[in-house]
């Protein structure tokens, strides 16, 4: 995946703190490969979302765990709107979207509709490896040997992957990935960037944190410095490059 | 026909299936119905949701999931995972059984999750069918055309061969063993006639085909034993074998070394031993504050009552010539074996072995000594070296607290190593402080799952680190 050094990565002075979303999707420009945590409305960072949908960035490469909007929320803009609004042209993720009848027959999503109509790529992956992936890419590795074997291989087709065997089992070696851009969602925050999380929303956030040149972190609150526990740290600030309150 | 039942039901069906103990994985849709169950083995159980919350007991554990506080995983010893955390569970094969909800399932018990042509929705369920030892499926026996959804074989690319040995239907419960399709339970008014005929394979029918149960397991009444607690390190390590490759926690100083396990480890006397280890042994040369007359207690122990025939180690020997360690007199005097490691290709070594990632390729070493004989790489104009996951047969970690289904919480630098090494062995014991009560950690504190950990002992409270 690309990486754009030309990214501001923290444009204000020493603190992380940005005054607004808006402000904090600084640099992300057309065609940026992002990362979005979160699922099925659990620890995606809507504020974000709602304004890179009013940034009306486009040709975006997304990768998550897919493109819904809330089941509990009808508001939420979930990814949903943003392919909707012809900003996704690539979709990397797990569950990349619910169908009419498991979204109790509302239709076709607006990520369904654009790949019905060919605008927009899908690339379904397993999640495990998916989050492997972006692990080995945070921690700087080149790629890993992965046993997700049989039912994946038949539908990647077995000529298209590098298969090795290791303790006898099959292995298939999948590159690092790495992102421009990721956008989070935490609890809470300090202003050098330490996320904690709640419940769900550990989900993606933490490994995605460490697999983009610059992580953005939407919070409930912001702390003085000291105000985290550090025995409760998830995300530490070496990988939070931006921090905002949620609207 | 009778009527078909409700997916609650299925999930009731399937919750009869897990076993006090068992580390349970569900998919999401109908599986993670099951959450809803009063408990019973449930409860006993630990129960990996696809939000990744890490559930100990059930409950209000559902409700819950949608609201990301999830303080009943809490009040039973659960705690909140990330993904890569429950991912490494499910590729490491620490997760004992997976129910899954299927599109189709075929003769062989391939299944796929089939919801819309063109692509695949895999999610999680991918790699829970490939590393989980026992996969159920949970779907509906017919498609929306009417159509059978238990199939000979299919058009359409798995998801996953051959993994699925136990199908609960909307309308009974079939299990896949050996190119043998049995009709087990059949769901109240249904016959074995009706089953068949609506089915896309042949079937048998078991000899005491009866009908579906519903009904869970009751919660026991009386305190579960306290399993995990061990009265003493001898009798936590007292089935190492001669010959076992042992992870021993720690960085080099006094902190997050298991000293009393270590102890008893030489009490103990195995031989032959394999020590996966940030040092062999370099806390009683350099001393960090030891008491004046005193020895530490350190890898040097075991070096010295010849239980050691080799280590793998980031910082094998003393940091100065002049006061070399036990290891590195063993090492010169040829009775020791030493595979010298870099600390990260050694942390990241030792998470793969937890994790079932077999090898990886890193930057670390590339062009030196270390990556002599190792395969290289060059990814996106990058070289890398390829490295091995590290597994053991036993591990020695040292936690702050642990409550008594062995979650653990470490203390300031003693976390270092300890919660991948809890990953990567057979058989884990942590030394504590203190030993709590279940739902005492919270599960946003809880660092290392009770899933990975088999013995608990508490370090005596009189128990000096100095020999």
């Amino acid at each position: 995946m690309s990486q754009n050094p030309d990214i501001p990565r923290n444009s204000q002075g020493r603190t992380k703190v940005f005054a607004s979303p808006k402000a904090a999707l600084d640099g992300l420009a057309d065609g940026a490969v992002v990362l979005i945590g979160g699922f099925e409305g659990l620890g995606v960072p809507e504020s974000l979302l709602k304004a890179l949908l009013d940034r009306g960035t486009s040709n975006l490469t997304c990768i998550c765990q897919g493109a819904w909007t809330s089941l509990s929320d009808g508001q939420s803009v979930g990814l949903d709107r943003l392919a909707s609004a012809g900003q996704i042209s690539k979709l990397i993720a797990p569950l990349p979207f619910l169908t009419g009848d498991l979204r109790g027959g509302s239709g076709q999503s607006g990520v369904e509709a654009r790949w019905s109509l060919g605008s927009l790529e899908i690339e379904a992956v397993p999640q495990g490896v998916l989050a492997e992936r972006l692990r080995a890419g945070g921690a700087g590795l080149g790629g890993i040997f992965l046993p997700t074997a049989a039912g994946g291989l038949v539908r990647e087709g077995r000529e298209n992957r590098e298969v090795r065997q290791f303790d006898g089992q099959d292995h298939v070696f999948y590159p690092a990935l790495r992102a421009d851009f990721a956008l989070l969602r935490a609890a809470a925050a300090d202003p050098v960037g330490n996320l904690v999380y709640r419940g769900a929303q550990r989900n993606w956030n933490p490994v995605m944190a460490m697999a983009a040149t610059v992580s953005i972190a939407e919070v409930d609150e912001i702390l003085d410095l000291g105000g985290l526990d550090p025995e409760l740290v998830i995300s530490p600030g070496i990988f939070v490059n931006r921090v905002v309150r949620t609207n | 026909m009778p009527d078909r039942l409700e997916s609650d039901y299925m999930a009731r069906r399937a919750g009869r299936e897990i076993r006090s103990g068992d580390v349970v994985a569900l998919g999401p849709g109908i599986p993670s119905l099951i959450l809803d169950l009063v408990p019973g083995d449930v409860a006993a159980a630990w129960v990996l949701s696809h939000t990744g919350i890490l559930i100990r007991g059930s409950g209000d554990a559902r409700t819950d999931l949608a609201s990301e506080t999830h303080q009943a995983a809490g009040s039973k010893g659960g705690s909140s995972l990330s993904f890569t955390d429950t991912t490494a569970m499910v590729h490491g094969g620490h997760v004992d059984t997976a129910v899954i909800e299927t599109g189709w399932v075929t003769f062989g018990g391939d299944f796929g999750t089939g919801i819309t042509a063109g692509f695949s929705t895999p999610g999680p369920v991918v790699e829970l069918a490939a590393c989980a030892k026992r996969v159920i499926a949970i779907m509906r026996h017919t498609r929306p055309d009417g159509s059978s959804a238990f199939i000979e074989s299919s058009q359409a690319p798995p998801d996953g061969l051959g993994c699925i040995s136990l199908l609960i239907t909307d309308v009974a419960v079939l299990a896949i063993e050996g190119g043998q399709v049995t009709v087990q339970e059949l769901a109240p008014g249904w016959t074995f006639g009706q089953v068949a005929a609506m089915t896309g394979v042949p079937l048998q029918t078991a000899p005491g085909i009866k009908e579906m149960s519903f009904d869970q397991p009751q919660p026991p009444t009386k305190p579960q034993p306290r399993q995990k607690v061990y009265s003493s390190g001898l009798e936590a390590v007292r089935d190492l074998p001669d010959g076992a490759v042992v992870n021993i926690d720690g960085f080099a100083g006094p902190g997050g070394m298991p000293h009393y396990l270590m102890a008893s480890l030489r009490d103990h006397g195995a031989k032959e031993l394999t020590l996966i280890s940030n040092t062999a042994g370099i806390t009683r040369v350099v001393n960090f504050g030891t008491p004046p007359g005193k020895q530490a207690i350190d890898h040097s122990i075991l070096v010295d009552n010849h239980q050691v025939k080799k280590a793998i180690s980031s910082y094998p020997v003393s940091p100065s010539p002049n006061t070399p360690t036990s290891f590195e007199l063993a090492l010169q005097r040829g009775e020791v074996e030493l595979e010298v490691v870099p600390q990260g290709t050694l942390a990241e070594r030792i998470r793969a072995g937890g994790a079932g990632v077999a090898a990886f390729y890193t930057p670390t070493g590339v062009g030196t000594l270390l990556a002599e004989g190792k395969e290289t790489r060059t990814i996106d104009g990058k070289e890398y070296v390829l490295e091995m996951a590290l597994k053991a047969d036993y591990c020695l970690i040292r936690g702050h607290k642990a409550d008594t289904l062995g979650n653990v919480v470490y203390k300031g630098t003693s976390r270092n190593f300890n919660p991948i090494m809890a990953t990567s062995a057979k058989i884990t014991i942590v030394e504590v402080d203190e030993i709590v009560d279940p739902g005492v950690l919270g599960p946003e504190e809880i660092v290392t799952p009770g899933v990975y950990v088999d013995r608990i002992v508490l370090r005596p409270a009189d128990f000096s680190p100095y020999d």
